[in-house]
């Protein structure tokens, strides 16, 4: 194990970027055959980020193969998003019905996020200093 | 290529617009997105036309999405510490937003297809796709109205949050991403590791619950 990471260590950052990629891929494709073959009525993608986090606890994967190419995506996370939001066009033909729905939507994330974070601030355990034993 | 190119410069633009205005309302995705659809009404151009040539955006997502296991991973000590917190303020929330949403949209009269579509709005836009059958809303409705959702969350709720003085930020992040998942997520990452973790627990809490939750209610 530590002759791979020693290989993995020698990597320039592109190609471990790469790397990297090619296993969150990998886990991607491997969530969405799950849950082709198993009928799950949930993304894919969400169910390879539980296998992922599965994989890294069991040592198959290890954090700094894939490290890289994680922090690079998450940091354009908004950006993969603007496909899906653009799609809002499809629906201008609603016109004024779309004030009934955003009055809805946004009263709705304010009682939920609202609720969800008065409640996890309660219940969050107290932590002392970070090295406490 | 040219809708691809017009995208990721929106998206800078919306980066460098964030960092010289510092208001809530510069979110990059939101910026970007204004400045597509505004060029895409002005070009005559069919969301379809733009949605074959931002598909390297759109293969990307799925690896994005996986890799929020990795914060999850970074921080595992801390998140098993406060599972308690994390679990029951996350599906609080979504189910209290889910509640909300079916409640109000009867109470105003939305029209049923929105209506329907909006019940899934809590949830990530892919589950919102898989559960319209489900729900029998128009799919493309659902899933546009989930990614909104989304967006208006991440604009709206870190400082509703402030004003309720929830500070620490695993409260803050579980209660964003319980209702505004991805775009949330993004948002919540903004405020630090701790807040984005917290974030995508919420977001997969969410896509679970109102799995159950549609399946329960369809039988």
């Amino acid at each position: 194990m530590s002759g791979a990471a020693s290989v993995t260590a020698r990597l320039n950052a592109p190609a471990r970027f790469l790397l990297g990629l090619g296993v969150l891929m990998a886990f991607a494709a491997l969530g969405q055959a799950l849950v082709g073959a198993l009928h799950l009525p949930l993304p894919g993608s969400v169910v390879g980020m539980a296998l992922l986090w599965a994989a890294l606890g069991a040592g198959v994967v290890r954090l700094h193969w894939i490290a890289d190419a994680a922090d690079g995506l998450l940091g354009i996370l908004g950006l993969l998003f603007v496909p899906a939001t653009v799609g809002f066009l499809q629906f201008l033909s609603a016109g004024a019905a779309w004030g009934l729905w955003l009055l809805v939507m946004t009263a709705a994330l304010l009682l939920g996020a609202g609720a969800a974070g008065l409640l996890a601030s309660r219940l969050l355990r107290p932590e002392g200093t970070p090295e406490r034993p | 290529m040219i809708w691809l190119t017009v995208t990721l410069l929106a998206f800078a633009a919306g980066v460098l617009g964030q960092l010289r205005l510092r208001s809530p309302l510069a979110n990059p995705t939101l910026i970007a997105t204004l400045l597509v659809a505004a060029g895409l009404l002005a070009g005559g151009v069919p969301y379809d036309t733009y949605l074959r040539d931002v598909q390297p955006l759109t293969t990307l997502l799925a690896p994005a999405v996986v890799a929020l296991a990795v914060p999850l991973y970074r921080l595992r000590a801390l998140l098993a510490r406060q599972w308690r917190a994390l679990l029951i303020g996350g599906l609080s929330g979504t189910l209290t937003a889910v509640a909300a949403d079916a409640g109000l949209a009867q109470l105003l009269r939305v029209s049923p297809d929105a209506a329907r579509a909006l019940l899934t709005a809590p949830a990530t836009s892919p589950v919102a796709l898989q559960l319209a059958p489900f729900t029998q809303a128009p799919p493309a409705l659902a899933a546009t109205l989930a990614v909104l959702s989304g967006l208006i969350g991440a604009l709206i709720l870190p400082a509703l949050l402030t004003a309720l003085r929830v500070t620490h930020p695993l409260a803050r992040g579980i209660a964003i991403g319980a209702v505004a998942h991805g775009v949330g997520t993004a948002r919540a990452r903004e405020e630090g590791e701790h807040t984005g973790a917290a974030s995508s627990i919420g977001m997969g809490l969410a896509a679970l619950s109102v799995t159950l939750l549609v399946a329960l209610l369809a039988q």
